[in-house]
């Protein structure tokens, strides 16, 4: 049991700046709200370049893998930095607490289809003139958009879990930023990448 | 005893050394958890695929903080220039890489998903999977598997000791870089070996549809992987993490009874439903030791030629830059240079070992 429970990212969502908040979504705590440290000040934490600097690929990387794109992916490390800069998230959590922050944030994003139309364009066609490399030999460009269609109506837990592995986040890191117990991770995580993988057959065998 | 949760399958997939020895054991001898552990892995590297995007990894943090700063409210300190990549913002578990790959030329033949090699202390924290970074492929679905040989690395007082153990020079790094210091832990590991044994029985359940027309003499016909023994010397910070890590190993290689290796390769390749890492893996297997079998994993790692010695080396750098190593084979000697250095730094200290 938890005596003391620590801010949670979902606070994130609900930030100005932030995309908007999904309803009934609930990850970690039941109080997981944010306190924003100095808000009134407008200061920001001491050890924000630190941890930015740190942290800022990994972030990037987590919304890259749900929204397909660099460029939209950025965008919300930029929101989910300034989120975390107002934070006392303590310093340990970090990594944990703006991986979860970035999935959901990417996921609301993939979600509510605000991604810039131009920026689709110029991810698409940034897919279209890379060299093949592994991944391209398994999947195409279109199974890739229908696997983050399907990643969107996945039970959000899941989602962010699968994600945040795939991330590269050991299974202690994910246990603990999901507040997840670490055995029911490696299931969590299975189930996600089965409807995934159904998915795309789905599509394969109706082709 | 029951059969292990999906979830532990899962996690075997990509995070061993986190399974108990019971399970793996069970999943080991039990065809329905190898045929589960199978589609586990396949989803996982099918979804990893799917989810990948190019470019993610190639951010400019340096401009994303000037970006940052705009937007903040108030900011007492200043941007700091961008460190150096050797300074303290090395992460330990892309630092860990190294490591891992040192294990899996030094043992290559060992790596299985349930030995022991990878359940090292070194490797658990490993971002990347081990499965990843090791050589010998998952064959055993497609027959026996039957392993032989050390039980994994173990520390040894020095160099002069790890030369006897294993019978191969230690390298020497004559300067050390930037944020590397102190005297290295010697770690030495024996020969492995493991033989398999194709099974067309096997082989067909794990297709799930008839086989092609088999080889004469393919059946029953078995395959020695062998590799090591090895030796790591091996830098760490305070905290216990590696910074630069030497290793040398005798290169892996393979033989066959019956009938020539290429042929079960070859044979196995043309198995509809080999898992694509699978197959991966065994295309960088040649008969003679003389291809390095490093496969890397794409969206994390990028892969480079360059020379050491007049010899091709293969490059390795985490897309995060925090990590790089070089690979390079010398008369069946293999000798990696790896650590949370530029690939700049990493060929410097490949160019002047002793």
């Amino acid at each position: 049991m938890d005596l003391v429970r620590r801010a949670r990212p979902e606070a994130v969502l609900a930030l100005p700046g932030a995309v908007q908040r999904s309803a009934g979504v609930r990850i970690g705590g039941t109080d997981g709200v944010a306190v924003p440290r100095s808000a009134a000040s407008g200061a920001v934490r001491a050890d924000l370049d630190e941890v930015f600097r740190r942290e800022y690929p990994r972030v990037v990387g987590v919304a890259a893998r749900v929204l397909g794109s660099r460029d939209s992916a950025e965008d919300v490390a930029q929101d989910v930095f300034l989120s975390f800069g107002r934070s006392s998230v303590p310093a340990g959590e970090a990594r944990g607490w703006l991986s979860v922050a970035a999935a959901h944030t990417a996921l609301n994003l993939l979600r509510s289809g605000r991604r810039r139309a131009s920026r689709e364009k110029s991810a698409a066609a940034a897919d279209d003139v890379v060299a093949p490399d592994v991944a391209d030999a398994v999947v195409t460009l279109e199974e890739r958009r229908r696997v983050r269609a399907a990643l969107a109506r996945l039970p959000r837990r899941q989602a962010v879990a699968l994600v945040l592995r795939h991330s590269g986040l050991s299974y202690a890191d994910v246990a603990a930023a999901l507040d997840l117990s670490p055995g029911s991770v490696g299931t969590t995580v299975r189930r996600a990448e089965s409807a995934l993988r159904e998915e795309l057959n789905r599509h394969a065998s109706s082709d | 005893m029951r059969h292990p949760t999906e979830g532990v399958l899962r996690r075997l997939v990509d995070e061993p050394a986190g399974v108990s020895d019971a399970d793996r054991q069970h999943v080991a001898d039990c065809p329905v958890c190898l045929t589960g552990l199978a589609a586990a892995r396949e989803d996982a590297m099918v979804v990893g695929a799917a989810l990948h995007t190019d470019g993610a990894a190639d951010v400019d943090p340096a401009a994303a903080w000037q970006r940052l700063s705009t937007a903040l409210p108030a900011r007492a300190a200043a941007p700091t220039a961008p460190r150096r990549r050797s300074g303290l913002l090395r992460r330990p578990a892309a630092a860990a890489l190294a490591f891992a790959v040192v294990l899996s030329g030094a043992g290559v033949a060992a790596a299985n998903d349930w030995l022991p090699i990878f359940r090292t202390e070194q490797v658990a924290p490993l971002e990347v999977s081990p499965d990843d970074l090791v050589a010998l492929p998952d064959l055993t679905a497609y027959g026996d598997v039957e392993l032989t040989g050390d039980g994994g690395p173990h520390s040894v007082p020095d160099a002069a000791a790890a030369r006897d153990e294993t019978g191969l020079e230690v390298p020497e790094v004559a300067d050390l870089p930037r944020g590397v210091d102190g005297e290295p832990v010697y770690q030495v590991v024996g020969e492995l070996s493991g033989v398999f044994t194709f099974s067309a029985e096997k082989a067909a359940a794990a297709s799930g549809e008839p086989l092609p027309p088999l080889p004469a003499g393919l059946d029953g016909s078995q395959v020695r992987l062998t590799a090591g023994p090895g030796v790591a010397a091996v830098w760490s910070q305070t905290s216990g993490m590696p910074t630069l890590v030497v290793g040398r190993a005798v290169a892996p290689s393979a033989s066959s009874s019956g009938v020539p290796f290429e042929t079960v390769r070859d044979f196995l390749l043309s198995l509809p439903g080999l898992p694509e890492d699978v197959a991966a893996q065994l295309r960088t297997y040649t008969a003679d030791g003389s291809t390095l079998p490093v496969p890397v994993p794409a969206d994390l790692v990028e892969t480079s030629q360059a020379e050491v010695d007049d010899l091709p080396a293969t490059v390795l750098e985490s897309r995060d830059q925090a990590l790089a190593a070089v690979v390079w084979v010398d008369d069946g000697v293999v000798t990696l240079v790896g650590g949370a250095l530029g690939t700049d730094e990493v060929l410097g200290i490949a160019e002047d070992l002793g």
